[in-house]
């Protein structure tokens, strides 16, 4: 089972990358557990997470949710804003399961 | 073109600092944490007033009936939105200790009552009470202000470790208690040492010197058109960057929009002249809540009135569900709005020239002002304009007037892009054929 975090400002916009990361997840077969929060939620969410991916209009938090990724041993990393726009659920858990496996 | 990006990269490299010293400043977090705890109540609020001033229903049931409809309403106003101030200054407390480390209920409460000790406590010359306005719309600076110094000096303290030890063997929470008295004594007694020595100045109280110095000129200003056009271009221009612009502002301007709305509440349950245009209110729903950030819902209509390319239909189609909730993050990544040259006219110019209008139509009473109803912001335009103005289908159709306004001023620019977009598919396509025709040869 694979956590992935989605983090933006309300969560709002990333809840619509999750349900499209999910209907990619189901083709792959892959099993998986996507969430999205508010800013302030991801920081106690990372401790459930293997991998953190950040909205690209709050890139601006990378450097804040760093030092949290570090103690719990996370990979982190912002959405490519082409994926973003385009609600490319595929893309994004592709680079999402490319960040734990390198982890 | 290269100088172009330089440029760009300079700008980025300018505001992203600014972004990241504005989200992550534990003041503005704080205040941010503070209004998302008060929210929930303030919306519950403001949809009592909604209810209260039905359309039509003074006309349908007697005068009496319907203001005895609107008193056994009124408490869940008058509980919440109506004293929002107190709801915000428990959250900046309790998030501004719990961010330190401690126990943030103890912040909440201090921090209340460090703004209750500042509170003059007399109602027209009688004693033992409080005016509601005190709470609301007047004290929401002083509030605010007060809830960073209590919730600071009440973990300062605790830090210096000034508490009563225990033995051991005395359970956790009697030592909690007892670990909590000493940091909140002496917090509180430094707010009644505060108020007294106001008491000897010409301004009485705190909550008069704060309104006086501070609340009162920044409101003043950021009420006027010429502030709002500057945070309405900054909100456009942090998004250009692709940097959630809109949070970035309301974390500093909040507290203005907030109070000025609370003014406009106040007069609007009395049944008096609505002071203020510019509130929280005239941003969240006149400004951005059509569409989000850029009034984007218009855009997306645009695009499919005249979208020819395959990218341009794509991207109207991804975008408008969200964008009908004014989350526009898929059309502003997606179109892209972020980093396009040719679409940073219409970009910053509509929002601007859509302001104006607002602005000048509420001035001149063609539209009602914001009645002071805080209307989430994920509620379809026409809808929100229509509650944000206190039920008044002028508000909806201003909505519609300003979605017209965004579209005429992105139509040539829309086109262009469409072109391009077309002639780039086309290329593509053809040579695409081409390419698959060359086996058979």
């Amino acid at each position: 089972m694979k956590n992935i975090l989605l983090a933006c400002s309300a969560g709002m916009s990333t809840s619509m990358l999750v349900s499209k990361m999910e209907e990619a997840a189901q083709e792959q077969g892959i099993e998986a557990n996507i969430w999205a929060v508010s800013q302030d939620k991801a920081i106690p969410d990372m401790e459930k997470a293997d991998v953190l991916l950040i909205g690209p209009q709050m890139r601006f938090m990378k450097k804040k949710y760093s030092i949290k990724a570090d103690e719990v041993g996370i990979p982190l990393d912002v959405i490519d804003p082409m994926s973003y726009g385009r609600v490319d659920g595929k893309a994004v858990l592709t680079r999402a399961l490319e960040l734990i496996e390198n982890n | 073109m290269n100088s172009n990006s330089k440029f760009m990269d300079l700008l980025e490299r300018v505001l992203m600092p600014i972004a990241e010293k504005l989200n992550n400043n534990r003041y503005l977090t704080a205040l941010r944490d503070g209004f998302l705890v008060a929210l929930p109540l303030i919306i519950f609020g403001s949809i009592f007033v909604v209810l209260a001033n039905l359309p039509f229903l003074d006309q349908m049931i007697s005068e009496s009936a319907f203001a005895a409809y609107q008193e056994a309403l009124g408490p869940a106003s008058a509980a919440t939105l109506s004293i929002m101030a107190l709801f915000v200054i428990i959250g900046i407390g309790y998030k501004l200790v719990e961010h330190s480390g401690g126990e943030g209920i103890y912040g909440g409460v201090v921090a209340l009552a460090a703004f209750l000790i500042l509170t003059p406590q007399m109602v027209e010359e009688t004693p033992g009470g409080i005016p509601t306005s005190a709470l609301g719309a007047e004290g929401l600076f002083v509030g605010i202000i007060t809830a960073f110094v209590a919730a600071e000096l009440y973990y300062f303290f605790v830090k210096k470790d000034w508490t009563i030890k225990m033995p051991a063997g005395v359970p956790g929470a009697v030592t909690r208690s007892f670990s909590a008295l000493f940091p909140i004594a002496l917090s509180l007694t430094a707010f009644l040492i505060i108020r007294i020595i106001f008491t000897f100045t010409p301004f009485v109280t705190v909550q008069n010197f704060i309104y006086t110095v501070l609340q009162e000129p920044l409101t003043v200003l950021g009420g006027g058109l010429p502030a709002t056009i500057v945070a309405v271009l900054l909100i456009q221009l942090f998004w250009f960057f692709g940097l959630h612009g809109q949070i970035l502002v309301n974390s500093v301007l909040d507290p203005i929009w907030y109070t000025l709305n609370n003014q406009n509440l106040e007069a609007f349950q009395a049944g008096q002249e609505l002071p203020n245009v510019v509130t929280k209110q005239f941003i969240d729903t006149f400004i951005v809540g059509i569409g989000g950030s850029g009034m984007t819902l218009a855009v997306i209509l645009g695009i499919f009135l005249i979208g020819r390319s395959r990218q341009m239909k794509q991207v109207g189609k991804v975008s408008a569900p969200p964008g009908i909730f004014n989350v526009n993050e898929p059309i502003i990544f997606g179109l892209p709005i972020i980093l396009n040259p040719l679409v940073l006219i219409p970009w910053l110019l509509a929002p601007v020239v859509v302001c104006v209008v607002v602005y000048y139509s509420m001035l001149t009473g063609l539209v009602p002002k914001p009645a002071g109803i805080i209307v989430p912001w994920t509620t379809p335009p026409l809808i929100s304009g229509f509650l944000a103005t206190g039920n008044a289908w002028q508000g909806a159709v201003l909505q519609l007037v300003s979605m017209f306004i965004v579209f005429v001023i992105w139509w040539p620019f829309l086109k262009v892009m469409d072109k391009q977009y077309y002639e780039q598919e086309q290329a593509e396509e053809a040579a695409a054929t081409t390419e698959t025709e060359k086996p058979s040869n």
